[in-house]
């Protein structure tokens, strides 16, 4: 169960360390192999996330996920990937016969990951499916070839287990989940989905190569990989040559609290990346801030752009509360919502394959920010609200 | 064989019944001969196998269980407090559970990490046990100090209060995802108890029934009023501690391994009462359980339909279908 407790108490400092240290010690990726580990012959590069390990011995690959909340570096998960049968492999992990066929997918962000990896067909059951943005999942369920589990908080233990697939791809918490409890009892894999601890956006998609392993596929990630990256560095450093930062804020109003990102979050990266002054920036928090409207109003009043708002117009903001006209952005028009690929039934892309593309998040900042950088962009997750009037 | 062994044996078939169609029921496409087979013998398939043995199985002891044992705490509560209102969380025992939880959910991440997760899925069952026992133990403070039940039960709905207020600020200060995360514990589940943990929910439960069933003739003493109890020789203060004890720990154990199921604990020891036609907990008591049980086991069957591919919460089924199905039974009856 993920801990991200708003207005830091002490024992959040020790967290805070916790994880410099973790991520101090993590530098270590994508070297090749240290003495004590002599049965690897080579490591995948992994240059941002610090989630994971991929290593490679001569007949398997060892995958580790890191444990995020330790700082004893006893691993989250080990699973030994093989691709033959009657292959010694040591006795600790989970063993899995890859490449792997079929999945279960309880988290949103790998469904891109998979479609970039072109194994989108390897899917057979998801999460939440009324949800989903994805054209071919879509179609998928309706056909009946991928199945709904669920509640992605409580999915179908039976139906997973019918269903009988190969691995399962489950969010990853502080506490074990009676769900991955049932189905490791029951002999199934269960992948551990850590990414949402990783707090870059380059760092979060490169799980790919994660996923990757899994599916025998570990070059072709680090080919599209190394494209993303790419084009998101060249877009990191032409942002840079913007003399003045613009200002801006983010989140709403969430039942009278206001969460906005820690200054050590992804969206706090992002806005660095993109060249924007954020309050929060110096803030060591990874997770949310719960603010009131006072708070908004005094720190954010004056900010130049707020991105992540619920509404999709501007009257719709009047109505629901009049104190958002008090906020500079709404006054001059320079708010934009995550609205731009949704689906009737509440699916957003913006969940979904915006965590395997951060170049194009990146590019929505900068193309609100500093229009005239990106002429010829448009807006591919975010969306600037539309003038419709409140209703009568 | 008179009237009331005829109901008993109606209900043991009844228990019977439910108790072989909620294996048979389920999400999984399994049909009744292969559920049979897997049951006794095995299916040809070990992945029905293992639904079967290994999670329906199991699910349905614990429906079984939860249901007795809420009731019973429910008749403890009604009985001593002579209060028809009156059910297993009026000591703010369930509530001091949810404290529990709610403060693993928070402090999970933390530095206390390494201890939480070296106890794997039983840290939510401790920390709920924590959070019950503290309740618990202030409800036994202040008994031991008053000498008016009543007096304890409100006090006790004042603990149960403060319980829930601290729940709600822990939620403040959580994010959507934590609260998620807590609110998906509150909806109740029955299938999270595993086979390494049922032992021990059935020794809390077993002891408490077996406490219960000693304290039979003091229960009926306290019907006619604490005063005419005490003149009869019945030691009020000891056996209000012993009733208080078990009633939480059943109910403490329950809502760890379960989380909190709702209704059940006030209505079925009216319904038995009613059924039965007799306030002497000899018969009553063997009939809640009874009557709990086969409830909770409807209930579960009835929260495997999927609405939306979802199964319904069993905290929300006790109330939503068991309601109507007593709702009709007082209007066939005219009275509960």
């Amino acid at each position: 169960m993920c801990l991200k407790v708003i207005n830091p108490p002490p024992f959040l400092f020790v967290v805070f360390f916790s994880l410099l240290w973790w991520g101090c010690q993590s530098g270590k990726h994508g070297e090749k192999k240290n003495e004590g580990d002599g049965d690897y012959i080579s490591s995948v590069s992994v240059l941002h996330a610090k989630g994971f390990q991929i290593d490679h011995a001569r007949e398997y690959t060892k995958v580790t996920i890191h444990n995020p909340w330790t700082s004893d570096r006893k691993p989250y998960a080990v699973y030994y990937l093989y691709k033959t049968d009657a292959i010694a492999l040591p006795p600790d992990g989970i063993k899995v016969k890859i490449p792997v066929t079929t999945l279960a997918v309880n988290t949103f962000s790998y469904f891109e990951f998979l479609t970039l990896l072109g194994e989108v067909d390897v899917i057979k059951a998801v999460t939440d499916g009324f949800r989903v943005y994805n054209p071919v999942i879509l179609q998928k369920m309706e056909t009946g070839e991928i199945i709904d589990l669920g509640d992605p908080f409580n999915p179908n233990v039976e139906k997973t287990m019918a269903l009988n697939p190969q691995a399962i791809i489950n969010s990853a918490y502080a506490q074990m989940d009676s769900y991955s409890e049932r189905l490791i009892q029951a002999g199934f894999s269960v992948i551990y989905s850590l990414e949402w601890m990783e707090n870059s956006p380059l760092a979060r998609a490169e799980w790919i190569k994660l996923m990757a392993a899994f599916l025998d596929k570990e070059a072709m990630a680090d080919t599209i990989f190394s494209g993303i990256e790419g084009k998101y560095l060249d877009l990191q450093e032409k942002v840079k040559e913007v003399p003045q930062k613009r200002s801006v804020m983010a989140g709403d109003n969430f039942q009278g609290t206001w969460y906005v990102p820690g200054g050590n979050s992804f969206n706090a990266t992002l806005f660095r990346d993109a060249h924007l002054d954020y309050h929060y920036k110096n803030n060591k928090e990874s997770g949310s801030i719960g603010l009131d409207i006072e708070s908004i109003l005094t720190q954010f009043g004056n900010v130049e752009l707020w991105f992540g708002c619920e509404a999709d117009t501007y009257g719709e903001l009047a109505e629901k509360d009049a104190k958002y006209l008090l906020l500079q952005p709404v006054q001059k028009r320079q708010v934009f919502n995550n609205h731009n690929r949704t689906t009737p039934s509440g699916g957003n892309d913006f969940f979904e394959s915006a965590i395997a593309n951060p170049d194009l998040m990146l590019s929505d900042l900068i193309k609100a920010a500093y229009p005239s950088l990106l002429p010829h962009y448009s807006f591919t997750y975010i969306k600037p609200l539309e003038e419709t009037p409140a209703r009568e | 064989m008179n009237n009331r062994s005829a109901i008993f044996l109606l209900l043991v078939a009844f228990l019977a019944v439910a108790f072989i169609c909620d294996i048979f029921t389920g999400n999984a496409p399994i049909s009744v001969n292969e559920a049979w087979a897997a049951l006794f013998n095995t299916s040809g398939d070990p992945i029905i196998d293992e639904i079967i043995r290994n999670y329906r199985l199991p699910k349905a002891i614990t429906a079984m269980i939860a249901g007795a044992a809420l009731s019973l705490s429910g008749l403890l509560m009604q009985t001593l407090f002579r209060n028809p209102l009156a059910g297993p969380d009026v000591l703010g025992v369930s509530a001091g559970a949810g404290l529990g939880v709610a403060l693993l959910t928070m402090l999970s991440g933390t530095a206390v990490y390494p201890f939480i997760s070296s106890m794997g899925s039983m840290a939510q069952v401790v920390a709920a046990v924590g959070g019950a026992a503290l309740v618990l133990l202030l409800i036994l403070g202040v008994s031991a100090r008053i000498k008016d039940s009543i007096t304890i039960l409100v006090l006790g709905m004042i603990f149960g209060y403060v319980a829930s207020a601290m729940v709600t600020i822990l939620q403040s200060f959580a994010d959507p995802d934590s609260l998620k995360v807590f609110v998906t514990w509150t909806f109740g589940s029955l299938g999270g108890v595993t086979w390494d943990k049922m032992p021990l929910l059935f020794a809390f439960v077993l002891t408490g029934v077996a406490v219960a069933y000693l304290l039979q003739k003091a229960l009926n003493s306290l019907l006619l009023g604490e005063n005419y109890a005490a003149s009869t020789g019945l030691n009020i203060k000891r056996n209000r501690f012993l009733i208080i004890t078990i009633a939480a720990i059943i109910t403490g154990t329950v809502t760890a391994f379960t989380g909190p199921i709702a209704f059940v604990g006030v209505v079925i020891p009216h319904f038995a009462r009613s059924f039965l036609g007799t306030v002497n907990h000899k018969t009553i008591l063997p009939a809640t359980l009874l009557m709990g049980s086969i409830l909770m086991l409807v209930c579960d069957i009835v929260s495997q339909i999927p609405i939306a591919n979802r199964t319904l919460p069993v905290n929300a089924v006790t109330a939503v279908f068991g309601a109507p199905m007593i709702v009709w039974i007082v209007l066939k009856r005219k009275k509960l």
